[in-house]
């Protein structure tokens, strides 16, 4: 039987390389594990620590967490290190435009674990955690897979589930390790970076999930299928989540480069501006989202990412300065309130902006915006006020006329309706780090 | 006076400088934590006086040790320095001085390989300053006639009464600190209310 799944696999491999999606379900539907074995067959075991490292660097995998860091650096530079190694899945996505890492999970929870086992073995783990969002359907759901995996003898190392509390932070690679620990998911100050010293002071690999489905797939059919689709630079699909100004969409998977006019149906549904990357990433006007595609070749040099593969059209009947204050007020309640820049400074930047957008204007406002941003960048023990930071002057450069029309106790907006997802009730309580 | 006396005074002199050194050490390690400071004072300014001064008191302390071995007045053995309760000369009183030495001593030493040290090793050996603290007060009241009395009492009094009252308020503080998860929404709601709108 095994054969024969392994040849449907390979026929998969032949006919099927530019066909999407491909980490999500063909047909839609959840897969359990016999859909699993009969689509991509057996979890694919190279037989020894660094065999499948040499495959990932040629296929060109990057981090599908949002940072796009070159996958087999980091599995190499794990693997490098004198103890041994912790592997953690991370799918925590505490992100609130981002669905991206949850329907994975619940649509493909096997080539998940099937990519953790993968870059277990990679790495030479003996431990190995799947962290992910504290939504009890998910986290039973994989319960039952991996109890699946065990009746079948799949997993070679027993995977420990960790719940990762509702916050923005809490995918964070430091709060992920201290999570993991048994602590609050709180982010740390580095060095020693996690990759040398993570979970129980153990060199610890976190891969997004996504990242590692992406590894059970080009472990079954090498790199030239994964090239067949994306950029020379940046090859495969990646997950997006995709939000277009009539208030529809959903996630998606995407070959990279793909036009974002096209993912965002913007010819039909026009947008006042398009958020790229989520919270943490920058506004690109109608013009620039235009020409433009998914990739950070050509996001780069606007100051913007794919990141997680958040896509947000914002609508022509909205405010930009208001839904970006907005945001700016939820990631200044979402500082871990640990250092001092974020703990003093993000408050003041969010008040100081939702005052400009309530009209309420004062002369030295845009002023002070600029002068506390650049005193919070890059003091944090995380990059929380630094994307904050590029969010704003980002919302502020792209909406310079409606500050200039707040500035007058003007806005354009048609309705004040919030557009951009944000969580109604921010946890506040100590409990709810961990 | 002649040399004798000299060494004696000087004794006592260096003493009476050292408690004064150790109550002021004492108040800013105690006023300086996470969320409290000395009104008017950078932060890093009341850690940094802090420990300057007790690097300063050490060096009153050597002399004030020195002085009182090496005068021939009264005899104390230079093994009391380390041991306590070996001195002929006011067994007692000379023996709770070398405690406090010692403990204080382990308090500088931790604190100088602090960047060697698990926090948690250097903070619970740090807690020893307050046991160090009393019995050196009560061991400059007990051997020494001088501070029993007049300006000096006063002086030992004040600088006591100084340091219990940064206890005091020490306390009152921790019971009063605002959790670290409701530190930003207390930000952001006073930087709402007072409004950079000025």
């Amino acid at each position: 039987m095994t054969a024969a799944i392994r040849e449907n696999a390979t026929d998969r491999s032949n006919t099927g390389a530019t066909q999407l999606p491909r980490v999500l379900s063909p047909t839609g539907a959840p897969m359990d594990l016999l859909a699993h074995l009969k689509v991509h067959g057996d979890t694919p075991y190279r037989g020894g620590p660094r065999m499948l490292i040499h495959t990932i660097e040629s296929a060109g995998l990057t981090g599908r967490g949002g940072a796009a860091f070159p996958t087999h650096r980091k599995l190499t530079a794990v693997a490098d290190q004198k103890g041994i190694p912790v592997v953690v899945g991370n799918g925590a996505e505490g992100e609130p435009a981002s669905d991206k890492d949850k329907l994975l999970l619940w649509s493909s929870p096997h080539l998940v674990l099937d990519g953790l086992q993968l870059a277990a073995e990679a790495v030479g783990a003996r431990r190995v955690h799947l962290y992910v969002h504290r939504h009890p359907e998910l986290l039973q759901r994989l319960r039952s897979a991996l109890a699946e995996r065990a009746t079948a003898g799949l997993d070679r190392i027993a995977v420990g589930l960790v719940a990762a509390p509702p916050r923005f932070l809490a995918g964070e690679e430091t709060a992920l390790a201290s999570r993991v620990e048994g602590g609050s998911a709180l982010p740390r100050f580095a060095p020693p970076r996690i990759f040398e010293r993570g979970v129980d002071g153990a060199p610890t690999l976190v891969q997004n999930v996504e990242t590692l489905a992406q590894i059970a797939l080009i472990s079954r059919y090498g790199p030239a299928w994964f090239r067949a689709i994306g950029t020379e630079q940046e090859p495969g699909s990646m997950l997006t989540t995709l939000r277009p100004a009539d208030g529809g969409g959903g996630v998606a998977e995407t070959a990279i480069g793909t036009p974002i006019t096209e993912l965002l149906r913007l010819a039909e549904h026009p947008a006042r501006a398009v958020l790229v990357g989520g919270y943490h990433g920058a506004w690109l006007t109608p013009e620039q989202a235009g020409h433009l595609t998914l990739s950070n070749a050509d996001l780069r040099p606007f100051g913007a990412a794919v990141g997680a593969g958040v896509l947000v059209a914002l609508p022509t009947d909205r405010c930009g300065i208001v839904e970006s204050a907005r945001v700016v007020r939820y990631l200044a309640l979402e500082s871990a309130g640990q250092c001092g820049p974020c703990l003093n400074g993000l408050p003041r930047i969010a008040a100081t902006f939702s005052a400009l957008a309530n009209r309420q204007f004062a002369r030295s406002a845009l002023e002070d915006l600029q002068r506390w941003s650049t005193l919070v960048e890059r003091r944090g023990a995380c990059h929380h006020p630094d994307g904050t930071v590029r969010f704003l002057r980002s919302a502020l450069n792209v909406f310079s006329d409606e500050v200039t029309l707040h500035a007058a106790g003007r806005c354009s907006a048609g309705t004040t309706a919030p557009f951009l997802p944000i969580p109604t009730a921010t946890p506040s309580y100590e409990e709810d780090w961990s | 006076m002649t040399t004798g006396t000299a060494l004696w005074y000087a004794s006592r002199a260096t003493g009476v400088v050292c408690l004064v050194l150790f109550s002021v050490v004492a108040i800013l390690g105690i006023m300086v934590n996470r969320q409290g400071r000395l009104p008017g004072l950078p932060r890093f300014v009341v850690t940094g006086l802090h420990r300057n001064l007790s690097l300063l008191t050490v060096a009153f302390l050597g002399m004030h040790i020195v002085t009182a071995i090496a005068d021939g007045y009264v005899h104390i053995p230079l093994l009391s320095t380390i041991v306590p309760f070996t001195s002929g000369y006011e067994r007692f009183w000379i023996g709770l001085g070398t405690v406090a030495v010692d403990l204080m001593v382990a308090v500088i030493v931790t604190s100088l390989l602090r960047d060697r040290l698990a926090p948690a090793v250097w903070r619970s050996v740090h807690w020893l300053s307050y046991v160090s603290y009393p019995v050196a007060v009560v061991h400059s009241m007990g051997a020494s006639k001088d501070l029993q009395s007049g300006w000096l009492l006063a002086l030992t009094m004040t600088s006591v009464f100084a340091v219990a009252t940064a206890i005091g308020y020490r306390v009152n503080d921790a019971f009063a600190s605002v959790p670290r998860s409701h530190r930003v929404p207390q930000q952001l709601v006073r930087a709402d209310r007072t409004g950079s709108l000025r």
